[in-house]
């Protein structure tokens, strides 16, 4: 015998209770101070009366109705293993994986899943163990492993599909480890899923152990028809004061069904501002383009919507827009230049929306301060006129944040004016048409220009010659960024008070090089277009299951938090609210709901609240599936398992025990007739005294 | 009784005129010989000058020779000098009790403050009378000690003012210190409420005796001590130990106060036979009235002596 609560027993004390009112008779009342109790201590009469125990069959019936009600409230139970002969024979332990990715919201697939785990929990006998993990991304132990089946079964009726995509992997990875340490040599592993082939690489390395068996339970999905909103890219236009900008949705129909009339629609800030209806063929994809609207520097919040399907969570796509994102880039040629200088640039820089360079092109003569407000960039092609007001009015640009590129060419010219911008000083050219022609040698990977060039097979910086070059002589050597083969500068950067400049010693044309006419040209001109404007790459929208680092976030948009003061907190899509703690610039914030998060920063003199789209990871809208079988046999290692018949002497856990025995019960009903008893007999007795 | 009044002397609020006025004409005599120093009206240990003639005996080289009886030497032929029983002051001391059940009070005045009451009038009669004063307090300790002397009157009564009833008391140990105190003979009053023994008591108090003072014992109990006039079942709780028992008053008024007489007879008879003499002092009876009755049964006693 033992107690799930022992240290209850300590109310056992209480059972002096009912022994001193017998004994003491304690009279309730006033108290009164009398000098000394020498003689009333000496009279018999009162000694007599106190110490006498008047009824002794009562007194016996409250002690034994106490003794009871505490031993019940301290859950007995027998540890004697001959009681437990019903866990000799037949107990195994199973652990039920349920997979409740979001593809699992697909027509009535999760109802099915609870239903085919619920079935599960119902085969179970009496002294089996079921443990219930509910994995997407990762798994999660939705109920230990218990003979209570209640527990197990209440835990599957309350799962709700998640927002994240599957991975086999992690969930077969506890079912063994909590298997492994099970004393039944029956265990199994049930695994309800709709088995996506993304969920699975075979490259997860699980491998059960002899014994343990795992039995895939397949949720059919017959309708396997679905269109996915993969992404919305944008593009950008100046307008004004803001930006025009042009959503345009990409879906994909995974089925093998054509699609008619589906109706896509655009919302921004809540609001539908336009439809459209499409088609897509089956295994097909389609854009969708959306009349532009406008944004200014406020977060606009947009979802593109398509008319529902069966899996809810790929119909829509959540993203925030903001303006700020075009990059306007001014062009200075000299007045005599030829008419195609430009051109590489200029046609350069028109491709691409991310971001949108804006571009404009002038001779040196028109260059004033007027010109030069608003812009990000200046590229001087081929001139350098660092004198008289327009120097002035150049190193003012560049001072407050602008971005100057000097390329060096045939026309342009020293003046001693331009040592104040240029990181040195350049001389005549050389050309190197008799001998040998020069390409790139040393490029400073680390740097943001050229970083993107640094993975292999990312571009081939040194595939261009250089049949001539201005010779770059720098005041500080560090201010390199690439090198020709023969050790003179190709690349020289300066910075001047917030802003850049670059120099460039050769032109951007064809004259010089054949730079512009190879592949990494146009990277490469968007690259330092992008570094001079300080361009950074807008999030647009986030997917589940990302680690957020909120203060990082807010310091790219150039507030800093303090946190203790500022107190940030999350308002999650489903309304619930999540204070983000930190000490220090390093706090994250989970994103596990699809929808738009609001963080706040209640404590800051200036609330700074930031959307967040956060979209479902779009691979799991490929509902695909594997071969349930093919899946099992990798992770056990066989084809067909044996059903091991072993008898096994479990040792239960004292809850389990405890509550099978539920010894408490038919105490406390002793416990209450006994009590009944008593108050009869009392009321007998007080009637007879009377 | 009379309300305690505001005066130069803080203890001399517990002498109060009424009650002079009824034992002024009273003396407090010692009824065995007492050590003094100067004449007075108790009788002295030595032979000395006084009216009363004591004996003769044969003259001594040495005597003064005015104190021969020159009759006797006419008649007899032989030198007789004359003794004369000498009268002395005595030396009166307080021993006053105050434990902390001293401190009981039914309604009226505490027993200490009767107590109290009951020392200054005795220590303002015996310094009128040109005795030296003193007094002793004490619980389970002596707590203050004045030695007796002529000049001590206000000592006496300043004591007796800042008694306070605090202490569970005890008898036996602070009494057999007191007697190192008094070593030369005089007389002691002591005032308690004698919860204790009467074997224990006895045997404290004897050694004053054995010592040769003369001792007077007033046992000062309250009314409700002496009647138990309780109705409703309570708890009594011992002042002194703080002991609680659940009592039903009614059901033993009768033993209890068959207790309290057999314990006060206990102790008269103790005391009689050690030729001390005890008085009850029952504190709702007026102070004047008690005293009265207690000095003059003592002159009629002294008389018969």
């Amino acid at each position: 015998m033992a107690f799930l609560a022992p240290l209850l027993l300590l109310g056992l004390a209480a059972l002096a209770v009912p022994v001193l009112i017998h004994l003491t008779h304690r009279e309730r009342g006033q108290v009164i101070s009398f000098p000394s109790l020498m003689f009333l201590e000496r009279v018999p009469y009162r000694s007599m009366r106190r110490q006498k125990i008047r009824n002794w069959p009562l007194f016996l019936l409250r002690c034994a109705a106490v003794i009871l009600l505490i031993l019940a409230f301290a859950r007995p139970f027998f540890t004697d293993t001959t009681s437990l002969a019903g866990t000799l024979n037949g107990g195994r332990e199973i652990v039920v994986l349920l997979d409740r990715s979001y593809s699992m919201g697909y027509s009535d697939r999760w109802q099915q899943a609870q239903a085919a785990a619920q079935e599960e929990i119902n085969t179970l006998g009496p002294n089996d163990l079921a443990t219930l993990v509910l994995f997407e991304q990762n798994a999660e132990i939705g109920a230990r492993s218990s003979v209570n089946h209640a527990s197990v079964y209440a835990a599957i009726a309350r799962a709700e599909v998640g927002a994240n995509i599957t991975r086999f992997g992690p969930a077969l990875q506890l079912a063994k480890s909590i298997l492994e340490q099970s004393e039944f040599t029956e265990r199994e592993v049930v695994l309800i899923s709709d088995f996506q082939k993304n969920g699975w690489t075979g490259d997860e390395a699980v491998s059960f152990e002899e014994g343990i068996r795992l039995r895939p339970i397949p949720i059919d999905g017959t309708d396997a028809s679905n269109v996915t909103i993969t992404s919305v890219a944008f593009e950008r236009e100046p307008f004004s004061a803001a930006e025009q900008v042009t959503a345009m949705a990409r879906l994909v129909n995974q089925s093998d069904l054509n699609v008619t009339n589906l109706l896509v629609a655009l919302e921004l800030d809540g609001h539908e501002v336009a439809t459209q209806l499409i088609d897509i063929e089956a295994s097909g994809t389609a854009t969708v383009s959306f009349d532009p609207f406008i944004v200014s520097e406020d977060q606009l919040r947009g979802t593109v919507r398509i008319s529902d399907d069966a899996l809810l969570q790929d119909n829509m796509f959540h993203f925030t827009v903001s303006s700020g994102q075009l990059v306007s880039v001014l062009i200075v040629k000299p007045d005599a230049a030829t008419l195609d200088s430009s051109l590489y640039l200029e046609n350069a820089l028109a491709v691409g929306n991310t971001p949108t360079f804006v571009t404009e092109t002038i001779t040196v003569r028109d260059l004033n301060t007027d010109v030069l407000e608003g812009r990000s960039v200046v590229i001087l092609n081929d001139t350098a006129p660092f004198d008289g007001p327009t120097g002035n009015a150049l190193v003012n640009f560049v001072g407050t944040g602008g971005g100057l590129l000097a390329v060096l060419g045939e026309s342009v010219r020293w003046t001693p004016e331009a040592s104040d911008v240029l990181p040195g000083s350049f001389g005549t050219p050389t050309a190197r048409l008799s001998s040998r022609s020069n390409v790139l040698g040393y490029v400073d990977y680390s740097h943001p220009v050229f970083d993107i060039f640094n993975a292999p097979r990312s571009g081939d910086l040194s595939s261009a010659q250089f049949f001539q070059q201005r010779p770059f002589t720098v005041t500080n050597p560090e201010s390199v960024l690439a090198r020709f083969a023969d050790g003179s500068v190709a690349l020289a950067e300066r910075r001047i008070g917030q802003g850049h400049v670059l120099v460039w010693a050769s032109t951007l044309d064809s004259y010089w090089n054949d730079l512009a006419l190879k592949p990494v040209y146009l990277p490469f001109v968007h690259q330092l277009a992008k570094h001079l404007g300080k361009y950074v790459e807008p999030t647009e929208w986030h997917t589940t299951a990302q680690l957020l680092d909120v203060a990082s976030m807010y310091a790219a948009r150039g507030h800093r938090l303090e946190f203790g003061r500022d107190d940030p907190v999350a308002v999650a899509p489903t309304g619930a609210r999540l204070p983000i703690t930190g000490t220090d610039s390093s706090v994250f914030l989970e994103l596990a709901h699809q929808g738009f998060y609001e963080i706040h920063t209640p404590g800051a003199v200036v609330d700074v609240p930031l959307a967040l789209a956060v979209n479902a990871d779009r691979s799991e809208s490929d509902l695909a599936t594997l071969d349930p079988q093919e899946l099992a046999s990798s992770v056990t290692g066989r084809a067909v398992t044996e059903r091991l018949g072993n008898l096994v002497l479990h040792e239960r856990s004292p809850e389990d025990a405890e509550e099978q025995q539920a010894l408490w019960r038919y105490l406390l009903v002793a416990a209450l007739f006994l009590l009944t008893a008593e108050t009869v007999l009392s009321n007998q007795l007080s009637q007879r005294a009377r | 009784m009379a309300t305690q009044r505001h005066t130069l002397i803080p203890g001399a609020s517990f002498v109060d005129p009424k009650v002079l006025a009824r034992i002024g004409n009273l003396e407090l005599l010692a009824r065995i010989l007492v050590d003094g120093f100067i004449n007075g009206i108790h009788k002295a240990s030595s032979l000395g000058v006084s009216v009363d003639f004591a004996e003769h005996r044969g003259y001594m080289p040495g005597d003064d020779i005015r104190r021969i009886d020159w009759r006797l030497y006419a008649r007899t032929d032989r030198y007789y000098v004359k003794e004369f029983e000498a009268d002395s002051n005595a030396n009166f001391s307080v021993i006053l009790d105050v434990s902390k059940s001293m401190g009981f009070s039914s309604g009226g005045l505490s027993k200490l403050d009767y107590a109290k009451f009951l020392a200054a009038s005795l220590t303002y009669l015996a310094n009128q009378q040109r005795d030296r004063v003193g007094i002793v307090t004490f619980d389970s300790e002596i707590i203050e000690r004045v030695p007796p002397s002529a000049k001590h009157l206000d000592v006496v009564f300043h004591t007796i003012d800042r008694a306070i009833a605090g202490r569970p008391g005890l008898f036996g140990d602070p009494l057999f210190r007191m007697t190192e105190f008094f070593k030369r003979r005089g007389i002691l009053a002591l005032i308690s409420d004698f919860y204790e023994e009467p074997d224990i008591i006895l045997s404290a108090v004897k050694q004053f005796r054995a010592q040769g003072h003369d001792v007077m014992v007033f046992h000062v109990l309250d009314p409700a001590e002496l009647e138990f006039p309780y109705d409703t079942a309570s708890s009594f709780e011992d002042m002194e130990s703080g002991e609680r028992i659940p009592i039903v008053p009614e059901n033993l008024r009768e033993q209890y106060k068959k207790l309290i007489e057999e314990h006060t007879l206990a102790l008269a008879k103790s005391f009689t036979e050690q030729q001390i003499d005890y008085a009850v002092f029952n504190t709702s009876t007026p102070i004047d009235y008690a005293l009265f009755a207690f000095l003059s049964a003592r002159e009629r006693m002294a008389r018969v002596r």
